[in-house]
């Protein structure tokens, strides 16, 4: 029994557990804080829907052996600029919504080849050098949205006249297509996002799903083991790229999601420290440097927006002080911290 | 073995006297300067005129009657140079005294008792904290 | 990581090219934006002598995780953390002038030398991956350092100023003055020269520090750490301690940056509490790969020139680009771009070129294996 146990603690990792616990624990004394239960985990799944897609995005390249994606901004950035053309074009709706996702999946794939190309040169150092340039183009585009001509007076500054505001409001515009889709009201607390929750199992299934294919085994083969698979005939290259294409669009996808969920395109500098949540969540949930699986998605995004949703009204109440924040970087860094250090195996 | 646990100590000690001596030679104490009348066992002295106060060779400035003002010095020995003004000019009375002050001290200089050669010219407090 | 040309070009003048990219593309960048930006020669000069004196301590920091093969030490971070709680005891115990800056540094040694120890372990059990861990641990350390100069300050460490502490009883506040010991290494021997002042002080303690670690370099640890970076299993075989020279760089490495960043905030007087130390580590990392450093080899020369051009870009980014297209906030984003650019642009190179070595090594043993099976196919012999 004893070992049992030890080997489960060694497996799962010992800071995962302590997070889980430490959960679990702020579960049990919201009600005896006055925290309504109900109201927490109602926002906890919607937090869960609006950020799983990111998390989510993280699976291919991890499976293609591309490591943990820090360059995670590239997809964003697709997505707001999917977004913002779309509000620019004055279209509402799901109209509107699906339209932004088109435009942001073909900017996504130009983004991802280019992206991927690149990797394909480091093999080995991707997560430094992505980090990196995810920071770059998120400046960069900063230096863009100052300068690119949009004109929709929703979103341009009130009296200098040219560049894109900070926060754009999407109400009006596409704001809950999802979440309101399909929802479902118990009571006057509960408002279940099923729109947000059905597209992101969609989502789920289809990566899935992907991974049972050819290309999807394929890719698998090139993240466990290259030399078998170039030996295979699979062209490690292209399916890495392919690999890079895919987390990039997931992730176009995934931002336009959270803001539909959110309410607000956030531009600027907001998107540069986005990725470190969304690698948090997925090491959180059991995956590493080089394995993960759809499990690990949806126990990970849930555990994180379990702990960001609860830890600052649960320990508010008891401490009256805000140490959220502290907590929020100490977790979410410490896990991936954690998860680098553990021995992994040496790829070529 | 042995002598690498030595030094170590030895070094240790060394750098928590030269942390004592900085702490004490850097530390800050308020000195408040008062051109106030005051009254000392009984004998009451009267602010009569404007001084010009200089505190370890750092002007302070001009106090006039009923006049308090305040001089940051760090360390423990310090002087204080008073000189007379009359009608806006300087007549080249000076007074000078010197005092030392302890870490955690503050203290209050009485400008007419030092004209007056008083004993008690100067009040030392305790300031708590540290 | 053997030392070797990373390049497969024989042209001197091509090699010199890429060897130096960054910071000929960061030169022509600068040359350009200059006479843009219409400041004058002598702003130049006095911001550049300030800029000089007050960040070369840090970028200095770094030389020696690079020697030891740790790459570029984004855990100096650390370091600044450790120096900026011996400056928030300091300003408590209201200890001024240049006694107060020493104890500061005096007091956040054992701090520093306890982060640089941990950060060591970690990154020795990252091996490969040191560069991210160190960032990644950076933020980590942050997330620490809040909980303890917010929270724990006031509350469970004794602060008695009341000055810097919140409204609410406990925890530091956003900005504290320095005001005590603001500029006292930099007019420790003042001598101005036509009207700029020539921090003498923090100068002459850069020599030094620069003395130290060319005397460093001929150490038998120092010596040690050449060869942990050079190649690892070599280092073993010699009998050296692979993971204590790795720690011990990072340590040295920590501690330095402690020291740099009290140098740092002694110059500019005013301490941002939670902000100072942020972006310490991507700064001063752009600025040695401007200067032309790569990860695995960094000299003083490239903490100088890159100072030199890094920090003229620095100031001259949003005048430039406030004349190019009208808005300074333009010039801004631009010099963020760079930073970050010009650490994306140099790791890839580097990265790039590793493998482009590696690839030749491998078919250069792959022939040499051919050339040798062919050799005894010929001789009839069946032994390799």
């Amino acid at each position: 029994m004893k070992e049992k146990i030890k080997n489960i603690i060694e497996n799962v990792g010992l800071p995962r557990i302590i997070i889980f616990f430490f959960l679990v624990s702020l579960f049990v004394l919201a009600p005896v804080v006055g925290i309504s239960l109900t109201t927490s985990i109602n926002d906890v799944i919607v937090r869960f829907g609006m950020n799983g897609i990111l998390v989510l995005s993280l699976v291919p390249m991890v499976k293609s052996g591309c490591g943990l994606n820090f360059g995670l901004q590239l997809g964003i950035i697709a997505g707001l600029l999917g977004a913002v053309i779309s509000i620019e074009m004055e279209a509402t709706g799901f109209a509107g919504f699906f339209m932004a996702v088109g435009i942001a999946i073909f900017i996504a794939v130009i983004l991802g080849f280019f992206y991927g190309v690149l990797l394909n040169k480091i093999k080995g150092d991707e997560m430094v050098v992505a980090t990196y340039v995810g920071f770059s183009s998120v400046s960069l585009m900063c230096i863009m949205w100052l300068i690119l001509p949009f004109k929709s007076p929703n979103m341009i500054w009130a009296y200098g006249g040219s560049g894109l505001r900070t926060t754009i409001n999407t109400q009006g515009y596409w704001f809950h297509v999802l979440t309101d889709f399909l929802q479902i009201k118990l009571g006057s607390h509960i408002i279940f996002p099923t729109g947000t929750i059905l597209f992101f199992t969609l989502l789920c299934f289809l990566v899935w799903a992907f991974f049972r294919t050819k290309i999807g085994t394929s890719m698998d083969a090139v993240g466990s083991n290259p030399d078998y698979a170039r030996s295979c005939g699979v062209n490690v290259d292209k399916m890495r790229i392919i690999s890079v294409i895919l987390s990039t669009v997931i992730t176009a996808i995934g931002i336009l999601v959270y803001e539909e969920s959110f309410g607000f395109v956030q531009l600027y500098m907001a998107p540069l420290y986005m990725a470190f949540p969304a690698v948090a969540a997925l090491l959180l949930g059991g995956a590493s440097v080089g394995k993960v699986s759809i499990k690990n998605v949806i126990i990970g995004a849930f555990l994180f927006q379990g702990i960001l949703t609860m830890t600052p009204s649960v320990i508010n109440n008891i401490i009256k002080s805000d140490m959220s924040e502290s907590i929020r970087i100490v977790v979410s860094n410490g896990m991936i911290v954690y998860a680098l250090t553990r021995k992994s195996k040496v790829r070529s | 073995m042995r002598k690498r646990i030595i030094i170590r100590i030895t070094l240790i000690v060394v750098l928590i006297l030269i942390g004592i001596s900085l702490y004490t030679i850097g530390k800050e104490h308020k000195v408040l300067i008062d051109n106030k009348g005051i009254s000392i066992g009984g004998i009451t002295y009267n602010a009569d005129t404007t001084y010009k106060v200089w505190v370890d060779n750092l002007e302070i400035g001009l106090l006039e009657k009923g006049e308090r003002n305040v001089a940051k010095v760090a360390g423990t020995s310090h002087k204080i140079v008073i000189e007379e003004t009359k009608d806006k000019v300087l007549t080249g009375e000076k007074h000078e005294k010197r005092f030392k002050l302890k870490t955690n001290e503050g203290a209050t200089i009485n400008i007419p008792a030092i004209v007056n050669n008083a004993n008690e010219w100067i009040n030392k407090k305790y300031i708590g904290g540290e | 990581m053997k030392k070797q040309n990373l390049t497969r070009t024989m042209n001197p003048y091509v090699k010199f090219f890429i060897d130096y990219s960054v910071p000929i593309i960061i030169a022509l960048l600068v040359a350009f934006a200059i006479p843009l930006s219409g400041l004058s020669g002598k702003y130049f000069i006095k911001e550049l002598t300030i800029r000089l004196s007050r960040n070369s301590f840090l970028i200095l920091a770094l030389l020696i995780p690079v020697m030891a093969g740790m790459g570029m030490n984004f855990g100096i971070v650390l370091g600044a953390m450790a120096g900026e709680i011996g400056l928030i005891f300091v300003t408590d115990w209201l200890i001024v002038g240049l006694p107060g800056m020493l104890l500061a540094m005096l007091i956040s040694t054992p701090i520093a030398i306890l982060l640089g120890y941990f950060a060591g372990i970690v990154l020795n059990r990252a091996k490969g991956r040191e560069m991210v861990t160190g960032f990644m641990l950076g933020f980590f350390m942050n997330g620490i350092y809040q909980l303890v100069v917010l929270y724990g300050m006031g509350n469970i460490i004794p602060i008695s100023n009341s000055n810097i502490l919140l409204p609410r009883g406990y925890g530091i506040r956003n900005a504290i003055s320095l005001i005590g010991i603001r500029q006292v290494m930099d007019k420790f021997i003042p001598l101005k020269i036509g009207g700029i002042l020539i921090p003498i002080g923090t100068l002459l303690v850069i020599a030094t520090l620069c003395v130290f670690i060319v005397w460093f370099k001929k150490t038998k640890l120092g010596q040690d750490m050449r060869t942990v970076g050079q190649d690892n299993d070599i280092a073993r075989a010699s009998g050296i301690n692979v993971e204590k020279t790795r720690i011990l760089s990072i340590v040295i490495s920590t501690v330095l940056a402690c020291y740099g960043q009290i140098i740092f905030l002694q110059n500019i007087g005013t301490m941002n509490t939670y902000n100072s130390h942020e972006q310490v580590g991507v700064f001063a990392i752009a600025a040695l790969l401007v200067g032309g450093a790569s990860v695995a080899k960094a000299s003083i020369f490239n903490v100088f020139v890159g100072v030199i051009l890094f920090h003229t870009m620095f100031v001259v980014s949003p005048r430039a680009g406030k004349e190019l297209i009208g808005q300074a906030q333009l010039g801004e984003y631009f010099r963020v771009f760079v930073s970050y650019g010009v650490i994306a642009f140099s790791l890839a190179l580097y990265a790039w070129r590793k493998r482009v070595e590696k690839e030749n090594e491998r078919r250069k043993v792959m022939a040499f294996k051919r050339v040798l099976l062919q050799n005894n196919n010929t001789t009839g012999g069946d032994k390799l």
